[in-house]
Parts: structure tokens; C-alpha cells; sequence
């Protein structure tokens, strides 16, 4: 059935604003990085006259953006793989054993994973400061693990009760150990929750800000976000550098969703609606 | 069981005891290298007292209720129109999800050089339309301050919205629209009485998490504005942070943000009870 032209005309109408709403902040960042320091501030145009890269040459050089780029890979690296084995284990120990409290460690996952980080950071600080971790990655991999396992184990729960416990029950029978049988059967079977499990927990660490505020205060331990935040007060004429910055900052984590968008989507579905 | 035993130990060291800690730094006159001594309700006292308190109660409401709605408003939209036939579909839906993939720091540092006074796009483009005569100052002047800020955190946040419609809409039966048709049902009677209802559950988890999640935002307000112009967007995250971390003062910082509490565990055993409905945790 055909649409009645004027409900076509609305649809595209809108979806035209949408577009455009969504294009412009982004074109204004790409182009504000590839803008000569006259084009931006002296002699204003909307489109780059002389582009350049003069930008992301001195981001780097000059404030040394590629020791906390790698300071946010380590982190975030490190926290993911150590997040899809802790949660696979208690996602798997959760779901298919029984025993007393399992349930409790459930809903104490479902209230971290609902309790902001806003509430704890002032704590966490304390305790970070007390173990003598101030100022290092380790106090932001070890903090990011307590956001990433809860979140990440509620959403392979969803994953492994929808997998027929018989599968691994059949394994076992012909002689695989029950751990076996979360290796050999479980996890290929969600290996979807797996990747995104791993595209969370890489992007939220990537992305994350208030600890990373909070927790580290020199140029050689900062991740990205607070590098380039720190750049903001530093000098007014710097939005070509930060623009440089932003883009290096969103280029891995767009091209990670996008590859892995279709399990992004599964997973969600997976953790939201079986729950 | 010992595969359980690493979440466990995270969920009580980083978790647990974190949280019980806020409450009894909340009694205490712990600062940054000091042990604290219990102090009663004084911080209690001195924070309700003071009026950077009371504007980041009013803020934090402002914003998280403005916010809401304005999210639910666009991302609703978004999903109707990503939801009828239209031509590439599948590359429209993931380009307007763009600001959500995007790290929401950088979505606020380009927010803010739009925003920019003296060299922003936007007041270049207002001047250029003949719209304003003189650069509006959106970010420092109290009475657009906060409208700023929340603007670009519904920029960036509608995205899930309109995919968690999107998703819900997707599994109503076409049936439902056509039979709809039949009976002569107009396109807003159909959105009525066919997708709202659909959607009732989705909306109720959603509307529940992100208003957790808004309430509780510091990004924007941190990267925009810190807070001023005089304290015009002091939301209750910003104060906890300029009270526990530029003041040191802890057990005031944690004394506000368990003012809060009461507010937010509300709020979390809503979304327990109402994702508990749905399967059993």
C-alpha cells in the first residue's frame, strides 16, 4: 500500500532536520580540524579555504597526544579482556549452578549496574588514595572493572539462559568437564555477547571521564578525555588542536560500533528484554 | 563457587563498601590526608545551609526533567520516521546514531567551540541570518546557560531513545496497522491506540534508566559550563566534585551526594521492579 503523498512529504521533511541536525555539529568538528588558525579566528569562512593538518601535526607533537591515546588503549584494553572472563565465569557460575545467595549476586549486579558512579567516585578516591594507587592506570583499570563486570555479566546472563542447558548436559555425558563444557559449547555459541561485551567495555573505558578526572593529575598518566579537557582553559586559540584531538578520539570508537554494531544490538536485546 | 569468587570480590570492594563508606565519610570530617573523626549531622547542617546546595537541587530537577522530556520528544520522532518505508533506511538509522557512538566528551568540547562567543559557528550563522545583531555569550550568560547545556546532552543522548523505540515498534504486528486502516483509524489515532501501547513497556525502562542516567550527568555540565555562570548550572554532580575534589573538603562532598541517595535508590528499585516483571532476575 502506497503512503498518501502528504504523510511522505512530512516523513521526509523531518528526516531531512534530523540529518542536518546530526550533520552539522560533526562537519563543524571535522572541518574546524582541518581549518588554518586564520581561517578559524581571523578571516571566518564555513568551509575550510587551505586545508590542513597542521593541527594534528602539533596535537601531537606539541601536546604529546600519543602518550595518552596510548595511556587510553592500555586502559581500556586491559579492562576488557580482563571483564569478558571475570563475567563469562560468573555469568556461567550464576546461571547454571545452583546454590544459596546466587540470587542475591544477581540483584547486586542489577543495583551496581543501576547506581551512577557520581555516588561513588568521592569513596572510591579515598580508597584509591589509601592503597597508595593515586595518579597511576591501575586505580582507573581496577575502578572500570567495577562497572564493566556487573554491566557485562547481567548482559551474558540474558546470553547463556537463552542456550539450551542440554547442549552442555550432551558434552558432558560424552566426558567434557563442566568447565569444558562453558568453553567448548557456551561460549562459541555466544560468541555475539562475547564481542559485545568486549565493544562495551573498550568503549566505555575509552570514553569514560569522571574517573579519570578524579584519579590521575599529570600529563604522562592522563587518558584522552582529560587531556583534552585540560586543553580547553589552557589557551583560547587552541579549537583547531581540540578539534584535531576530538576527531583522533572518536575515529576508533566509531569504526569499532560500526563493525560491531550487529552484536552491539543483539546484546542489548539480549540484556534489556530477557533481563 | 569459585568462578563467582573475582565478581564478588569486585561487587564488595568496589561496590559495597564504597557505597557504605560514602555514608560514614558523610558523618565524618575526613579531608585528604587527615583520618576523619565522626562529626554527627554537621555536614548535613552545613550543605542544606548553604545556597549552592539548594540551586543544585533545583538544577539537577531542571535539567533531568527538561532533558527527559525533550529526549523522549525528538527521540520518538526520530523512530516514527526511521519506521515508515523510506529509502536507505538501514544507512539513515545508523548516521542519526552517530552523536551516541561518539565519545560524549567530544561531543561536549565541539558543543562548546559551537557555542564559542567570540569565534562559534552558531553565532556566526545567527549573525549572517540577520537574526541577532550582536555574539550572544551562551554559556556565561545565566539566562542561556542552562538551556546550552541541555541542548547538547539531548544532542547527544537521543539517539538511544529513538533506537529503543525504534526496536519496540518493530515488533508490533502490521496487522494491527492495517486492520487499523480499514476500520478508517486516522495516522494519529493509529499512534494512539496501536503504537503507544506497544510501546508502554519499553518507554517505562527507558524513561526510568535515563532519567537515572541524566540526573546523575556531569560531563556536560563540567565540559560547558563548570558549573556558573554563578552557579546557574550547578547540577548536584558538579557540586559533589567541586566540594570533594577542588575543596577537598570529603565529607561534605559525600554528605550532599547522600542527600541524594534517598532520591536515586528510589528511583533504581523502580527499574528493579520493573525489569524483575518482565523475567526473573
Amino acid at each position: 500500500m502506497r503512503e498518501p503523498l502528504s504523510i511522505r512529504a512530512t516523513t521526509y521533511t523531518l528526516l531531512a532536520l534530523f540529518v542536518l541536525m546530526v550533520a552539522i555539529p560533526l562537519f563543524w568538528m571535522v572541518t574546524t580540524a582541518l581549518k588554518s588558525n586564520k581561517d578559524l579566528y581571523e578571516d571566518f569562512s564555513y568551509l575550510p579555504r587551505r586545508p590542513t593538518f597542521e593541527h594534528f601535526v602539533r596535537v601531537i607533537q606539541r601536546e604529546d597526544l600519543l602518550t595518552n591515546i596510548r595511556n587510553s588503549f592500555v586502559v581500556a584494553s586491559t579492562t576488557t579482556v580482563v571483564t569478558v572472563f571475570v563475567s563469562a565465569f560468573a555469568a556461567f557460575s550464576i546461571v547454571r549452578y545452583r546454590y544459596r545467595g546466587r540470587e542475591w549476586v544477581g540483584r547486586l549486579i542489577l543495583f551496581k549496574y543501576l547506581l551512577p558512579t557520581a555516588m561513588l567516585f568521592v569513596p572510591l578516591y579515598a580508597i584509591v588514595v589509601a592503597l597508595g594507587l593515586g595518579n597511576t592506570l591501575t586505580s582507573l583499570i581496577l575502578t572500570y572493572l567495577s562497572f564493566m563486570v556487573p554491566f557485562c555479566t547481567w548482559m551474558l546472563m540474558g546470553y547463556f539462559r537463552s542456550i539450551p542447558p542440554e547442549l552442555e548436559e550432551h558434552a558432558m555425558v560424552d566426558g567434557c568437564t563442566k568447565i569444558g563444557a562453558l568453553f567448548r559449547i557456551l561460549l562459541p555459541l555466544s560468541a555475539p555477547g562475547i564481542v559485545a561485551s568486549a565493544i562495551f567495555s573498550f568503549t566505555l573505558s575509552w570514553n569514560e571521564f569522571l574517573l579519570a578526572l578524579v584519579f590521575t593529575s599529570d600529563h604522562t598518566t592522563m587518558t584522552v578525555p582529560i587531556k583534552l579537557s585540560m586543553m580547553v582553559v589552557g589557551d583560547q586559540y587552541i579549537w583547531g588542536q581540540l578539534m584535531a584531538g576530538a576527531v583522533l578520539a572518536s575515529v576508533p570508537i566509531t569504526i569499532l560500533y560500526f563493525l560491531g554494531q550487529r552484536f552491539v544490538v543483539q546484546g542489548l536485546a539480549a540484556g534489556a528484554v530477557k533481563g | 563457587m569459585g568462578l563467582l569468587a573475582p565478581t564478588v570480590l569486585i561487587l564488595l570492594g568496589l561496590v559495597l563498601y564504597p557505597f557504605f563508606y560514602a555514608i560514614w565519610l558523610a558523618f565524618s570530617d575526613k579531608a585528604v590526608g587527615s583520618a576523619g573523626r565522626y562529626v554527627g549531622f554537621r555536614n548535613f547542617a552545613y550543605v542544606i545551609a548553604w545556597p549552592q546546595f539548594s540551586a543544585a537541587v533545583f538544577n539537577t530537577v531542571i535539567f533531568t526533567f527538561s532533558a527527559v522530556a525533550l529526549k523522549f520528544v525528538l527521540g520518538m520522532s526520530v523512530a516514527l520516521v526511521l519506521n515508515q518505508r523510506i529509502r536507505g533506511r538501514n544507512f539513515f538509522r545508523a548516521f542519526l546514531l552517530l552523536p551516541w557512538v561518539m565519545p560524549a566528551f567530544v561531543v561536549y568540547l565541539v558543543w562548546r567551540w559551537l557555542y564559542d562567543p567570540l569565534s562559534g559557528l552558531i553565532n556566526y550563522a545567527l549573525i549572517d541570518l540577520g537574526l541577532v545583531a550582536s555574539p550572544i555569550a551562551f554559556l556565561s550568560d545565566r539566562s542561556t546557560a542552562m538551556p546550552s547545556v541541555v541542548v547538547a546532552h539531548v544532542w547527544r543522548n537521543f539517539p538511544f531513545y529513538a533506537i529503543s523505540f525504534l526496536a519496540g515498534m518493530q515488533t508490533i504486528s502490521q496487522e494491527l496497522y492495517d486492520s487499523a486502516q480499514v476500520d478508517g483509524a486516522s495516522r494519529a489515532q493509529q499512534f494512539r491506540y496501536i503504537t503507544l501501547p506497544g510501546l508502554y513497556q519499553i518507554i517505562g525502562v527507558v524513561l526510568l534508566l535515563t532519567t537515572i542516567q541524566t540526573a546523575n550527568a556531569f560531563e556536560p555540565v563540567y565540559l560547558l559550563t563548570g558549573g556558573g555562570p554563578s552557579d546557574a548550572t550547578m547540577v548536584y554532580t558538579m557540586l559533589v566534585y567541586v566540594m570533594g575534589m577542588v575543596n577537598l573538603r570529603l565529607g561534605e562532598a559525600a554528605a550532599v551526594s547522600t542527600l541524594f541517595l534517598p532520591l536515586l535508590v528510589g528511583l533504581v528499585l523502580a527499574v528493579t521492579v520493573l525489569l524483575h516483571r518482565k523475567a526473573n532476575v
